[in-house]
């Protein structure tokens, strides 16, 4: 037996303890099919269904688990204490998000904080592999998970953030604020990468700050709505995953990351799933919004920034030997990639 | 064998050896990534003396052409990022010439500031091209 296999099953068992322990009704309770699974830069996500006894019948609920070892590319950016409270005041809007159960901050219990939360009906194809992307493309032939796509961002955009208690993540002021604080939020995160200074780079933040867009309206923006972070069941959306990156702000953030050539590969399709006229027409009618492209190119710019921010992050946490996870190390080569996009973004 | 030899002999193993040798999905992945990381690394030792020497040459070419375009009219802090060139000519050197034109903006005008980054930009591409050719 291995020593990460050890390290697993003793994982598992304080799980199972600490799920026993909210659950004071259960008895004889399991963890079935416990799945760590390979996917995300930030915490470690653990798939599993809870079986138990409850007045005399059995019981069965798939459960995610995630937990933040304090080695996330987003460092302190990414907060599960604040995934918690987002995924609770979504639990009451229309949008398909996991039902979320438990949060604990609490090291003594896991080594690091988690949360838990429901395991929602679906599958989630990686769009960057040849599977996910014919998965993709068969789906569009269809046409039925295009238009859910859509329609998940029109309710994301236009539910009522106000009643749905999501104030505590900032309201930006009208005007250039909102552009303001991803390019501080940014800047932050690349400081603590400590990687050397990049000239491009250096441009290309002088750049956007020089022509920050004024924006009025503000709404939910998810701020990495593609597939990858979208659960699909039934050829419909059933969850949207990946809270990390939330800010209240100007949806045309998201629909540039929609429009990104970053989220596609090899096909027109946004997201390797959607035609862009129908995502236009679809968006526009569902949410009364219209599609700003000078300012979807000034975001596109910034998702530039941002992608830096997050390779310099990844590489700087390993060679810090912060984590182990050699995808870190290899994203040392993703920083000239994104450069190398961000000075055709700049016209050089 | 050179280094960069040794490195994608390393990788080779870890791709065709030691990753199909293991079970489980998430040490699977890694060594499969690892395998990758020293392929570019490999590239880019192999690659570094050549670019080294056609750095060293464009920012000499840059700075003489930013000496020229601002004829001993330069910003103060300007001035003084394109003197830096001389005992920093790489990243941190152009670094330092791009945030003090941004710095100058104002006083420069803009068509001396863009005239000014336009050529600076010449030099930014000609690197990150090359950076290019190995970790694309």
């Amino acid at each position: 037996m291995s020593q990460q296999t050890n390290v697993n099953d003793a994982l598992i068992a304080r799980i199972t303890a600490y799920i026993s322990s909210k659950l004071p009704q259960a008895t004889g309770l399991r963890l079935d099919g416990v799945e760590r699974i390979a996917v995300g830069w930030s915490h470690e996500t653990w798939l599993f269904d809870a079986v138990w006894e409850e007045a005399g019948a059995v019981r069965r609920q798939g459960m995610c688990l995630r937990r933040d070892p304090g080695n996330a590319l987003l460092r302190h950016l990414s907060d599960l204490g604040e995934q918690y409270r987002v995924l609770q005041a979504l639990e009451n809007t229309p949008l398909a998000a996991p039902k979320v159960y438990w949060f604990e901050r609490d090291t003594a219990i896991l080594d690091a904080p988690f949360l838990v939360m429901e395991k929602v009906p679906g599958s989630c194809p990686n769009p960057w592999g040849r599977e996910g992307r014919a998965f993709y493309q068969a789906a569009a032939d269809r046409g039925v998970l295009p238009q859910s796509f859509t329609h998940t961002l029109a309710t994301l955009h236009t539910l009522d953030w106000r009643a749905a208690g999501l104030e505590f993540l900032g309201v930006p002021a009208a005007g250039t604020e909102f552009a303001r604080r991803e390019i501080a939020k940014w800047r932050e995160l690349i400081a603590l990468s400590e990687h050397p200074p990049e000239p491009i780079l250096t441009d290309l933040i002088g750049w956007l700050e020089a022509n920050a867009p004024s924006s009025s309206r503000v709404t939910l923006v998810h701020g990495a709505y593609r597939t990858g972070n979208l659960l699909i069941h039934d050829d419909r959306i059933s969850a949207v995953l990946d809270w990390e990156l939330q800010v209240l702000g100007d949806p045309m953030y998201d629909v540039a990351y929609v429009l990104s050539d970053l989220n596609r590969e090899g096909t027109p399709l946004l997201s390797n799933l959607v035609d862009r006229d129908a995502f236009y027409r679809d968006y526009e009618a569902a949410t009364g919004f219209t599609i700003d492209d000078e300012i979807c190119r000034y975001y596109n710019a910034l998702y530039a920034m941002r992608s830096v921010a997050f390779w310099m992050s990844a590489s700087g946490l390993y060679a810090a030997g912060r984590s182990q996870d050699i995808r870190l190390a290899r994203t040392r080569w993703s920083v000239p990639v994104v450069l190398d996009r961000a000075a055709r973004e700049l016209g050089y | 064998m050179s280094p960069d030899e040794l490195l994608r002999r390393i990788a080779q193993t870890l791709k065709q050896e030691i990753g199909p040798a293991v079970l489980e999905a998430y040490p699977k992945t890694q060594a499969f990534m690892a395998s990758v990381v020293l392929e570019k690394l490999a590239r880019q030792i192999e690659l570094a003396p050549a670019h080294a020497v056609a750095e060293r040459s464009e920012v000499a070419a840059l700075e003489s052409d930013l000496n020229a375009f601002f004829a001993n009219d330069a910003p103060a802090g300007v001035a003084a990022a394109i003197a830096g060139l001389a005992s920093a000519p790489n990243s941190v050197g152009l670094d330092a010439v791009v945030a003090a034109l941004y710095a100058a903006r104002n006083e420069l005008g803009t068509e001396r500031f863009e005239q000014a980054l336009g050529r600076v930009r010449q030099t930014l591409r000609a690197g990150v091209d090359r950076q290019m050719v190995y970790a694309a």
